[in-house]
């Protein structure tokens, strides 16, 4: 006898009790098999146990139904049936329908905004440089993408120059910037 | 002739108390207290076999059967006419089970050192002899039931329930799976993990009998 009918043995006797005789040749087995006869013992034990449970339970007592028929007189079939052990049973059920719900929202929310994350580069010459990804911005006389110290060189080389808030022209002839703007 | 007559009256009998069963629905459903309570005797047996199944106390036992028959009351009249009655009841204890388990406490795994004296006997009889038929309410027997509730104190409630309703109750999947309002694969795959579950729970503790035995044997 193998432990693979050992096996099949103790799925029969799961389903349908006892399927052990007293076989010479299985007691032999079980003799030198520590785990063929751990798993026996495991479904007795489990089968018994559950057996257990099986007792017959007395029916209702006498004051059963009196005390029933006092507790439906004061109700009404149809009647919702939510107290507040229910009511709580039922949030606690929406609540991992709303995390998740909080959770989609969160996450398109941060794939909107982070699609839009980069904030426009302001250099001094008024030029507004709005880039997404480096891959984006083209610097004169750069083909291709920039690095990183052609990007540094090409905002210190901005910056160098005149704004032209600090024209002085602007003093000297007397116009305001909405002048020089409709010019 | 005459087998074709006797299998006739029982299914004449069903046809009648089917028939009667109907009857007391739909005067139930119309307010009628009393056809509510004869509804309720003839089903009585099987709730209180569920109830029974997880709570000892006669009292709790009575006291969950009422808070099942008023729910019951209460719903009656959205009880589809023509439906079978007992699922519907049996959903109702089952569900109203469930959130007794879950209110008590769960408890830890119990280790073969948590077992009194006794509880180890009969742990060892159990194992050896199958559990006692002869008698009912012996010492054996309520020894068994004892340890029984013990350790499947220690599955999850949903585990624990769906053990019962198959092994001790014998419902198929396609009724556990109406009980607990699930898909029979859920059903399937539920009572699949449970069954591990106590099985692992019960081969350690046959295995702390075993070391304890062996360190015993040899005097330490």
């Amino acid at each position: 006898m193998t432990c693979r009918d050992v096996t099949q043995l103790l799925k029969r006797e799961g389903r349908e009790g006892p399927a052990f005789a007293d076989d010479s040749e299985l007691a032999l087995h079980l003799k030198s098999c520590r785990r063929c006869s751990e798993a026996l013992k495991v479904v007795r034990l489990s089968s018994a146990l559950l057996q257990s449970l099986r007792e017959e339970v007395g029916g209702s007592g006498p004051t059963f139904y009196p005390r029933l028929r006092a507790r439906l007189e004061d109700t009404e079939p149809g009647q919702p049936d939510i107290n507040l052990l229910d009511a709580l049973g039922l949030a606690r059920r929406l609540i991992p329908a709303l995390a998740m719900g909080v959770l989609l929202l969160a996450g398109v929310t941060l794939s909107i905004s982070g699609s839009h994350s980069s904030l426009p580069v302001q250099v001094r010459s008024g030029t507004d440089v709005y880039a997404f990804s480096l891959e984006e911005v083209n610097l004169p006389g750069v083909v291709g993408e920039p690095s990183r110290d052609q990007m540094l060189a090409f905002v210190l080389t901005q910056s160098a120059r005149p704004a032209p808030d600090t024209d002085p022209g602007c003093d000297v002839r007397g116009v305001t910037c909405e002048d020089r703007g409709s010019r | 002739m005459m087998d074709r007559r006797e299998d006739q009256e029982p299914a004449e009998r069903w046809r009648e108390a089917s028939e009667r069963e109907a009857d007391l629905i739909r005067q139930a459903q119309e307010g009628d207290r009393q056809a509510f309570e004869a509804l309720l005797r003839l089903h009585e047996q099987h709730v209180f076999a569920i109830i029974g199944s997880f709570i000892r106390r006669k009292q709790d036992v009575e006291d969950l059967a009422q808070d099942i028959f008023l729910k019951a009351y209460l719903a009656i009249r959205r009880f589809r006419p023509g439906a079978p009655f007992a699922p519907w009841l049996r959903r109702i204890t089952v569900n109203t089970c469930y959130d007794h388990l879950r209110k008590i406490r769960r408890r830890s795994e119990v280790t073969f050192t948590d077992l009194g004296e006794s509880d180890r006997d009969v742990m060892h009889i159990l194992i050896e002899k199958g559990y006692p038929s002869t008698g009912t309410g012996s010492g054996d027997q309520v020894a068994a039931r004892d340890l029984a509730e013990r350790i499947l104190a220690g599955l999850t409630p949903k585990d624990r329930l769906v053990v019962t309703l198959r092994e001790v109750h014998g419902l198929e999947i396609t009724e556990i799976a109406d009980a607990l309002g699930c898909s029979r694969a859920a059903a399937k795959v539920r009572l699949w993990r449970a069954r591990r579950a106590m099985q692992a729970w019960l081969q350690r503790l046959i295995r702390q009998e075993e070391e304890t035995a062996h360190r015993e044997g040899r005097g330490e």
